[in-house]
């Protein structure tokens, strides 16, 4: 029972893509908008 | 291939195929609008005939905002919904053209006052400018008939979910249903103020208005508005690009969460709209940005699918390295390659919404040129291109006819001449309005003030960028007229993607619509219950109504 389980975590784990683009993608997206909140935030501090 | 293509039903086309010829009209007046308020706000150019810059701008935001969008969402969703489901009854059918007429008559309406200039007071309609009561007359006929159709979707879906009990509701069907609903809940609060305020002030009944008031039942349905335009471009992005490029859903389970979260999320959220609005308490202010921030959380479950889905179908095609599969999507394809961009868009323009919703960073763009730029980013090209690259099939299909190679690679250069246009006139908005640019003004120099002198380049930008822009909507009004009235006959395809596994358990329970409407509601009314009190109960003498135009 726990021998099939293991097994068919087994292949399902083999068919799972590799997404290192997207892993990439994403981290290039928050940095972006990180990047341009805190720019903004700057000029707000800089106009108190 | 032998298989016959699955089709919406003929009567269905044509109920569908009415709704878009209104949206496109919009969109050809409203860009021309467009084009001359650009041209107005470089100070080169001067509008004949002594009409307002405010009468144009009020056609151009109701055009394009209100009648565009909703036109071409409801034809959309009806062809959706009838592709997915089986053809609508004749009993759906039918009220969905009293909600058509319903609709289009009450545009006309409003139309017509705002062209002879008695309701210049811009898409907002906000209070104490006062436009002739038949401008809000025709608006509640739309919102009406929006909800007519709404319910023909409703019922159609209820039929399909009565016979097919156990299963999950195709996911377009599924989507269509929650932006109805997302609809029906949020104009509920613009109805109110139409109906209940702005109607019979207009009309002499009552002399003054509650103006706060009004101002937030318009943004309770002005956010969630937003979400109404968004979520059938999710719908093309989740449901028929993954066909379009030769590849499967990432996950039908994680489309259909992100829509709840959506529906959840989007409404007691109006009050980052009001952020420098006094009479409204910080707390409250500050519940309902905490609110609009988890909308990022389905956000970046979209964004994260896309990827996932553009990466696994390029690697199935062997692609390598990091971004290896980005070379393996259909470029050439305009039903891929304007969704594509607009996605593309929606980066800038996501960033700046979380910029505008942040309390501090607000009062560095309230009411300036940047929010035009941001909302020429989100709607005007990340929803528009999406539109257009589904009207590239969808229209064909509808009429029987297909799209030649010319017309597609014409698309093409329509979808790059409207980035390129946006990104001079939205980049060049975004760039003046941190200088402090209002929006909502024609030319002035101020008094030459030094301040107002240094956006004069960034406008004349503007209307360069206005200008190409302007070609970008030549450009699809004769693709579209082509693929309408003069492609040639033929099939094509509506294309519906295959979820990468097959089934999925959790997809059913989504589908539990007495939980959702129960914690919008609960949602509702925790965000706004007791600051509409307050508003109402500590409110100043209202206010008479100016005609300042
Ligand atoms: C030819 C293309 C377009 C041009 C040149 C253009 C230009 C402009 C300009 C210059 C303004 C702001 C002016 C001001 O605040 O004084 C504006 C406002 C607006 N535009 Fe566009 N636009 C275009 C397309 C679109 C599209 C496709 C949509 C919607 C789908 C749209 C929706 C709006 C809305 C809602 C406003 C706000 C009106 C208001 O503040 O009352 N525009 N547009
Ligand atoms: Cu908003």
């Amino acid at each position: 029972m726990a021998k099939a389980a293991e097994a068919a975590r087994q292949t399902k784990k083999e068919k799972e893509p590799a997404l290192k683009g997207t892993l990439a993608s994403v981290f290039l997206l928050g940095f972006f908008i990180i990047f341009s909140w805190v720019s903004v935030y700057f000029l707000f501090l800089h106009r108190l | 291939m032998a298989q016959p293509l699955e089709k919406v039903d003929r009567r269905d086309a044509k109920l569908a195929l009415a709704h878009l010829f209104v949206a496109f009209t919009a969109l050809a007046l409203g860009g021309f609008a467009g084009l001359l308020q650009t041209l107005v706000r470089s100070g080169k150019f001067e509008l004949p005939a002594g009409i307002s810059y405010y009468t144009i701008l009020t056609t151009h935001g109701v055009l394009l905002g209100l009648v565009l969008t909703t036109f071409f969402i409801i034809g959309f969703q009806f062809a959706a919904v009838s592709r997915t489901t089986g053809a609508l009854s004749d009993g759906s059918r039918r009220t969905g053209w009293v909600g058509f007429w319903l609709m289009t008559i009450g545009t006309a309406m409003s139309a017509f006052f705002i062209l002879t200039g008695k309701a210049s007071v811009l898409y907002t309609f906000y209070a104490p400018l006062q436009a002739h009561a038949g401008f809000y007359i025709g608006l509640a006929l739309v919102v009406v008939g929006s909800w007519v159709s709404g319910f023909a979707m409703f019922a159609h879906y209820a039929r399909w979910r009565k016979t097919h009990r156990g299963q999950v509701s195709p996911l377009l069907a599924f989507m269509s249903v929650t932006n109805m609903v997302l609809w029906l809940v949020c104009t509920l609060g613009v109805a109110a103020t139409v109906v209940f305020q702005l109607i019979p002030w207009s009309l002499g009944l009552t002399d003054r208005v509650n103006v706060l008031l009004s101002r937030t039942l318009f943004w309770y349905f002005g956010h969630p508005l937003v979400y109404f335009w968004l979520l059938p471009a999710y719908m093309v992005w989740y449901a028929v690009i993954p066909k379009v490029i030769g590849g499967k859903m990432f996950s039908d389970s994680l489309a259909r969460l992100a829509f709840i979260l959506f529906l959840l999320f989007s409404i007691p959220v109006g009050f980052h709209h009001q952020l420098l609005e006094p009479g409204i308490s910080p707390f409250w202010k500050y519940v309902q940005v905490v609110l609009t921030f988890m909308v990022i959380i389905p956000s970046l479950m979209t964004a994260f699918a896309m990827f996932a889905t553009f990466e696994s179908y390029g690697r199935s095609q062997g692609a390598t390295g990091l971004f290896g599969w980005l070379r393996k999507l259909p470029w050439s394809d305009a039903r891929f390659f304007a969704p594509f961009v607009g996605m593309l868009f929606f980066i800038p323009a996501g960033t700046g919404g979380i910029i505008n919703a942040s309390h501090q960073l607000n009062q560095v763009v309230h009411n300036t040129i940047w929010v035009t730029g941001h909302f020429h980013l989100t709607v005007a090209t990340t929803v528009v291109l999406t539109f257009f690259g589904a009207s590239y099939w969808l229209i064909p299909h509808l009429t029987g006819r297909v799209m030649t190679k010319a017309m597609n690679r014409l698309a093409i250069i329509q979808t790059i001449v409207w980035a390129v246009g946006m990104t001079f006139m939205s980049g060049s908005m975004h760039f003046a309005g941190l200088l402090g640019a209002p929006r909502r003004s024609a030319f002035s120099t101020y008094g030459n003030s030094p301040q107002a002198l240094e956006w004069i380049p960034y406008q004349i930008a503007q209307a360069v960028g206005g200008t190409i822009l302007f070609i970008g909507i030549i450009l699809i009004l004769v693709i579209v007229i082509n693929l309408a009235f003069f492609a040639p006959k033929g099939e094509t395809e509506f294309p519906v993607a295959e979820a990468a596994a097959p089934y999925e358990r959790a997809a059913l329970a989504l589908e539990n619509w007495k939980l959702w409407i129960g914690l919008v509601v609960a949602l509702i009314l925790i965000a706004y219950t007791v600051p509409i009190i307050d508003i109402i109960q500590n409110a100043p003498p209202g206010s008479k109504g100016y005609k300042l135009w």
